[in-house]
């Protein structure tokens, strides 16, 4: 009998268990079946920034800029003591940006503040909340917003202005050219050339690439989609072109003027003798102890190079050129990317949590100790009306300068230009073009292929 | 009559007892997600979207026609065929090792099963920094060429390192089964065989290996099945580099899924690699039976 009531009592214990973990954990968040799905989107759409979050509302934030645990947790404790009521969960993604997004969304827990790429906010815009008309995008520089407005509606609000480009040394340069180094000197490829014999005279190894796919396949292949191929629209229009196979890359001057520039630099790369073992922390140290005179990265990378440096040693960028032509205004301008924005999800979070999210966006796009934890720890220009704050990292500078001086370009102009998935795609052909396993006719093909599968943009 | 019910209601009152919260749990973890993976692979769902369109038999017609996805699946069975036999063999001949009466075989034991409970991602990165930095500062100080450079960076050496510690990795696992198997072999017929005069090799051959079967056809299925699904240490030693060239077929999946944004793609991919994986599981039940049934 006894053994009996116990069975019982674990079958009720097991089969309860398993019922509650079936159960809802997030009160607040909508359910996931379609039709109350719509309902939450239809009422989240009315949020606007006037509402007033209720009070003890937990909100989320989730941020694919990795690295950074410590100064975002910093931005949230400023920020919840600023606002008392309003708990922010830190959820930082792994290695990969997009599975952990996912795997929230799927479980109904969507992250009310997301920091994403343009393309993954474009292509699940109607998740998100639109900023349009809102009086914190003021605060933005209009020139910033361009890719992340679809279709004329802000989606999300721009983290950092990235320079990518050609990181220097100048002391190795200094003593390059015998004297004080003047990166507006470089105004075509063979001048970038004739800088690199002259480093590579000195003893030192001229430029250096890392040969991983996101390096190779999102910074140095797309810039040959970005300005140089025209406007906005001349380049959706040429990539479009591409993907109904009408155009060729093979063909196209942008891409093998880039592919030029690559073919030289690969000459003089450091990591020539293994040329894709590719490690950032590795290769920092090699331009900050002089190794190398250059390096392909772009000012994010002062995350790596800002604990090792030793003090007085100077560091800027260079632009890629794609040509000889040295009124070629591109050749002298650096491409910037707002390679990040803050979204706010509407469609798995109450009108309260939107709301609270909304306040969020505000406060790290304005609030002044947001601003400077920013620009010291990520070491990038802050693309923010408001922003005042000095940037301590020299390459961050030289972007800055770079923008002051009206020398920058935006690296796609539109937030879709390029799929999400090209720097693993094209990574990969761009890594074994480097490693000397195909030749370009190959590469262009390989490309090429890969458009053909994408949709008209 | 009445009575005859009464025993029946009891019956699935027991039966419920027992088997509905395990038959619940298992629903809820594995046949519900299961039908519904099959359901998404008729749709384009990116993973995200609201809005789920049906594509048909679309996926599927992708998957075979996919040559990035055909690529990946010679990959890995070029990958499962030597990690199989290495694997056993090592495991074999470690169980042999640690059964023969040799000094702290206990401790030989736990430290060959080790590498298995320490995990594919840690021991990816492990050895990634091993061929990376550590064998080329060693190449590079005793001038040998082909030391000097990544194991990882080149597309054969980079699979053959994937073969290497994964072979490593799992020969402790099977070490366990055949060390199972062969103190089961009875020690009158390991006796009988030295009193024939039999050399060590041949009572390895003639009286353990078939008195062992069993745990053979276990290994090599096992080992056969978690090849073909094997994603850690594919994922922290070489990511499918370089340049894809050790893309394995559950790693390709995940990229589909997760990288490209095509969930149903994806899926349709892993319900192939499902097929695969279940067909080896009944060839192994098939062969373990008859191995039973012959003895």
């Amino acid at each position: 009998m006894k053994k009996k009531l116990l069975s019982t009592i674990l079958a009720v214990a097991m089969t309860m268990t398993a019922l509650v973990g079936c159960g809802e954990t997030k009160a607040p968040a909508a359910s996931n079946d379609s039709a109350e799905s719509t309902e939450a989107s239809s009422e989240a759409a009315e949020v606007t920034e006037t509402a007033e979050p209720v009070e003890d509302v937990e909100i989320s934030f989730y941020t694919t800029e990795t690295g950074k645990d410590q100064m975002f947790q910093d931005i949230i404790a400023d920020f919840e003591s600023k606002n008392p009521g309003i708990h922010v969960e830190y959820i930082a993604a792994g290695d990969d940006q997009l599975q952990q997004w996912m795997a929230l969304y799927s479980s109904n827990e969507g992250p009310t503040v997301s920091l994403m790429d343009p393309i993954n906010i474009w292509e699940n815009q109607e998740r998100m909340l639109e900023y349009t008309g809102m009086s914190f995008v003021d605060n933005i520089e209009p020139s910033a917003l361009s890719t992340m407005t679809f279709d004329g509606k802000v989606y999300a609000v721009p983290q950092t202005a990235a320079g990518v480009g050609l990181l220097y040394n100048k002391a190795v340069c200094d003593a390059a050219v015998g004297g004080d180094f003047d990166p507006s000197s470089i105004k075509t490829r063979s001048d970038l050339e004739d800088l690199f014999k002259k480093i590579e005279a000195t003893g030192v190894d001229a430029t250096c690439f890392t040969g991983v796919n996101w390096s190779l396949g999102s910074h140095y292949l797309c810039q040959a989609y970005g300005a140089a191929i025209g406007t906005t629209e001349e380049r959706v229009a040429y990539v479009n072109s591409i993907i109904a196979g009408e155009t060729k890359e093979i063909d196209n001057d942008v891409f093998n003027g880039y592919m030029d520039t690559f073919d030289m630099m690969a000459k003089y790369n450091h990591n020539a003798a293994d040329p894709l073992v590719g490690d950032v922390n590795i290769d920092a140290a090699a331009l900050a102890a002089g190794e190398c005179g250059t390096w392909f990265m772009g000012d994010w990378a002062w995350t790596f190079l800002g604990p090792i440096v030793t003090e007085g040693q100077e560091f800027g960028l260079l632009p890629i050129p794609h040509s000889d032509d040295a009124n070629d205004p591109l050749n002298q301008s650096i491409a910037t990317s707002f390679a990040k924005g803050y979204c706010v999800d509407k469609s798995q979070n109450t009108e309260a949590q939107q709301a609270a999210g909304l306040k969020f966006v505000e406060y790290i796009t304005s609030d002044s100790y947001a601003e400077e934890q920013m620009a010291k720890v990520c070491g990038q220009a802050l693309p923010y009306k408001n922003a005042t704050v000095e940037i301590e990292s020299p390459l961050g500078l030289s972007t800055a300068n770079y923008i002051a001086n009206g020398k920058t370009y935006d690296f796609y102009g539109t937030p879709n230009l390029c799929p999400s998935d090209i720097w693993y795609e094209c990574g990969a052909y761009m890594c074994e073009y480097l490693a000397g396993q195909t030749d370009r006719a190959e590469l262009a093909a390989k490309i090429d292929e890969y458009w053909s599968h994408q949709e008209a943009r | 009559m009445a009575k005859n019910f009464g025993k029946k209601i009891k019956n699935i009152g027991i039966f419920a007892g027992f088997g509905l919260p395990a038959t619940i749990i298992w629903a809820s973890v594995v046949l519900i997600p299961f039908i519904y993976g099959i359901w998404i692979t008729f749709t384009d769902w990116n993973g995200l979207a609201i809005d789920i369109n049906y594509v048909g038999v679309q996926n599927y017609l992708e998957v075979f026609t996919d040559s990035t996805f055909v690529t990946a699946f010679f990959k890995t069975v070029i990958y499962a065929f030597f990690t199989v036999i290495a694997s056993n063999l090592v495991g074999f001949l470690l169980a042999l090792a640690v059964t023969s009466g040799i000094k702290g075989q206990s401790f030989f034991r736990t430290g060959f099963f080790t590498p298995n409970i320490i995990g594919g991602i840690i021991l990816g990165y492990i050895w990634n920094f091993i061929f990376s930095y550590a064998l080329t500062t060693f190449g590079k100080s005793i001038g040998v060429e082909w030391m000097s450079t990544s194991w990882l960076t080149h597309p054969t050496r980079a699979l053959i390192a994937l073969i290497i510690v994964s072979s490593w990795q799992m020969s402790g696992y099977l070490m366990v089964i055949y060390i199972a198997g062969l103190t089961n072999v009875p020690k009158e017929l390991l006796e009988a065989a030295y009193v024939d005069g039999a050399s060590g090799f041949q009572v390895v051959r003639r009286v353990k290996l078939p008195l062992i079967k069993n745990s053979t056809a276990i290994c090599i299925f096992l080992s056969i099945s978690r090849t073909f699904m094997s994603f850690d240490m594919n994922l922290s030693l070489t990511a499918g580099g370089p340049y894809k060239s050790t893309e394995l077929i559950a790693y390709k999946i995940y990229q589909t899924a997760f990288t490209s944004m095509e969930f149903g793609k994806g899926q349709a991919q892993a319900i192939v690699l499902f097929v695969i994986v279940a067909i080896i599981s009944l060839l192994q039940v098939y062969f373990t039976r008859k191995g039973v049934d012959e003895q």
